[in-house]
């Protein structure tokens, strides 16, 4: 059943990083990118499967079905610890935007020559 | 023995934040920066010398497995053939550009995080050639990403923060899609460790493994690994980004931050997923392994490049715009062979598709850096690199001149410079596909051939506009006479100390000299070039090797862990 939840939710959550980078404003193309990058971490997690203990009680008497997977959990640490320090950068560039052009709006920025 | 493997990237660690440390120092820095730059060279030299050229022949493959932690389960370091031949090339580019950068970059940008940003990029291109970690694979590239943010938006000027803008989007959306082709892989793998999925893939029943899933994930991972090349239909960010970013910094971009992608792919797809055989029958595509689906992909986008990238560097106005679409069209190049490769006939054909690839990436790393900074020079000698303002610089500059033409040259494919026999070789794995009878190696024939005409093309023009015909206002009021090495009055645009200015400009066209001499030299000797990037492809090809290598080379004390997961 959680599965099928989660599931759902990855989805919702995709589809509004999608439409959120998708977006004129340049500040919601970095929160769509927020979004998007923290639902890789969700997804990550999912991945571990739900059924098990916590590994730290399997190795302490605790009776129960076999430990679930520890290592996504490592990994959506790394993940997210980048992703903070990639926002951070994408915040400030917007404001660097700001200043340079006077603008946040993808249109009036233009294309690139 | 495999301490060595760690080496290049510790030097590059410490030299990048030794320059943080040196900052209240200028000279110190600089020297600190380019010591750094020249023992990272070293400590490459002796990991090839390990490597590529043992004491028995043979090339061997070093594993480190960091703090002892046996290989599924810790973090392994591999360094074989294919890395080391990548790791070259970043030594050598890195440490030239390094030495450019000091003539090049203003001193507070370089005093501010120039130095620091620059060896912290090399860090990130090391760790991603020699990780054996799928997951390490991506805090590299995270690693290297961070640092190329913020060198491409260095000058944070009206162009550079929207050019910046594009590139960090962009990029953070590829990295958020490879954390999921990731974390997928190891959902069908049940592991991280490349050399334990190879294993895996090998014999998927007993590891519970669905191969159709993994495909498709490999897919989506490849999607990444084609943004990071600037493959269509990734190229968009290239020109932008190239143009923005300061001229060390895109010769580095284009020359070692490109091949990273290129690497992923030969490691990934021809060592790790090559393994699995799985028969493939959709969108007309058919084979027996990841391979005959990913060599039908890797033609179409590489064909695509080859004729945008050629035909948008026909267009353009400014020699940036040139190089940086010429950069497309050559990385076509690169996959070009590797998609021959993929769907080859035999083994051999495929051992000479995944050389040539490897020759012609290590071309484009020499001559496109160099003539990177040689337009570099251009704008900081005239202040432009716009055609319709230069013009006649043959004769006002000409050592710059013969460096560029050498650097054009080498990417058209005349011998005897190094880029004839990349081009060469892609013709040749290209032909023995078509005399084998592969399906579309005729196509890939043509595209090649339409490729090189371009090429000529664009060069031709950019060289006709720029140094040849009479000096245009602009070069005249820059360089008022012949200015070689050491002589005459330089009236420089931007002011400044003229005898500095003179000195930096030396400097740079030395450095631009020293990537030309490298040219031809990489070309008269170019057996020592081809037995490298042989044992490279052959290395690469090796699943067996790489897996034995990582799972029960010496060191590894704990016998891999159990099925399933």
């Amino acid at each position: 059943m959680i599965q099928f939840f989660l599931a759902a939710t990855l989805g919702v959550l995709f589809s509004i990083g999608t439409y959120l980078v998708l977006r004129r404003d340049v500040v919601r193309v970095v929160w769509g990118i927020s979004i998007i990058s923290q639902s890789a971490n969700v997804y990550l997690v999912t991945m571990g499967g739900f059924d098990g203990l916590a590994p730290i009680l399997s190795g302490h008497g605790a009776s129960g079905p076999a430990p679930s997977d520890p290592i996504v959990q490592a990994l959506v640490l790394t993940a997210i610890v980048i992703g903070f320090g990639t926002t951070a950068l994408a915040l400030v560039l917007t404001y660097r935007v700001y200043e340079e052009h006077g603008t946040i709006d993808m249109y009036e920025l233009g294309g690139s020559r | 023995m495999s301490t060595l493997v760690i080496a290049p990237l510790l030097v590059a660690l410490v030299t990048a934040i030794l320059t943080l440390l040196t900052r209240p120092s200028d000279i110190l820095q600089r020297t600190v920066s380019l010591l750094g730059g020249v023992a990272y060279l070293v400590a490459v030299a002796a990991l090839f010398d390990a490597v590529v050229l043992p004491l028995g022949g043979e090339s061997t493959t070093l594993v480190y497995q960091v703090s002892n932690w046996a290989a599924p389960f810790g973090i392994t370091l591999v360094a074989d053939a294919l890395s080391v031949f990548m790791l070259a090339l970043t030594g050598f580019v890195s440490l030239l550009t390094l030495g450019y950068s000091v003539a090049s970059v203003g001193a507070f940008g370089q005093r501010l995080s120039y130095h620091t940003l620059f060896h912290f990029m090399v860090v990130g291109v090391t760790g991603s050639f020699l990780t054996g970690d799928i997951f390490n694979l991506f805090v590299w590239f995270e690693v290297m990403l961070m640092s190329s943010y913020i060198l491409v938006l260095f000058y944070s000027g009206r162009e550079h923060t929207r050019a910046a803008l594009n590139y960090v989007v962009l990029n953070l959306i590829g990295s958020a899609v490879m954390l999921v082709a990731i974390g997928g892989l190891y959902s069908t793998t049940g592991t991280l460790n490349m050399a334990d999925i190879a294993r895996r893939l090998a014999e998927p029943a007993a590891y519970d493994i669905a191969l159709l899933p993994t495909l498709g994930l490999s897919a989506v991972l490849f999607s990444v690994f084609a943004l990071k090349a600037g493959l269509a239909p990734f190229q968009f960010w290239v020109p932008a980004a190239y143009r923005a970013a300061p001229s060390p910094v895109t010769a580095m971009l284009a020359g070692v931050v490109k091949k990273v992608g290129v690497y992923a792919i030969v490691r990934l797809y021809f060592t790790i997923f090559a393994a699995a055989s799985i028969d493939i029958g959709f969108l007309g595509i058919t084979g027996d392994s990841f391979l005959g689906f990913f060599g039908p992909v890797m033609f179409a986008m590489a064909a695509v490049s080859i004729v945008l990238g050629g035909i948008g560097a026909v267009g353009r106005d400014d020699v940036d715009g040139i190089l940086a679409y010429s950069s497309i069209s050559q990385v076509g190049f690169i996959v070009l062979p590797l998609a021959v490769a993929a769907t080859a006939p035999s083994e051999a054909v495929r051992a000479l598709g995944v050389t040539a690839a490897l020759v012609y990436a290590f071309n484009h790393g020499i001559a496109k850096s160099l003539l990177f900074l040689a337009s570099g020079t251009l704008k900081d000698a005239v202040g432009s690199d716009r055609l319709s303002d230069l013009g006649g610089l043959a004769d006002r500059a000409p050592v710059l001149a013969a460096g560029f033409l050498l650097g054009a040259l080498t990417l058209i494919g005349v011998p005897p410079l190094s880029g004839f026999f990349g081009k060469y070789l892609v013709f040749q794995a290209a032909a023995e596909a078509f005399a084998a009878g592969a399906a579309g190696a005729g196509l890939a024939l043509a595209v090649a051939l339409a490729g090189a005409i371009l090429t000529i093309a664009y060069y031709t023009r950019a060289w006709n506009a720029v140094f040849w015909g009479r000096p245009s206002d602009l070069v005249d009021a820059a360089l008022p006479e012949r200015w070689t090495v050491g002589s005459g009055d330089v009236a420089m645009t931007d002011g400044g100390d003229d005898g500095l200015k003179r000195l930096e400009l030396t400097a740079q066209v030395t450095v631009v000299v020293a990537l030309a001499v490298a040219a031809i030299g990489f070309g008269i000797g170019f057996e020592a070039l081809f037995g490298a990037a042989d044992a490279a492809a052959r290395a690469a090809l090796d699943t067996n090797g790489y897996v034995d290598a990582v799972m029960h080379g010496p060191g590894v004390g704990l016998e891999s862990g159990g099925g399933g997961h």
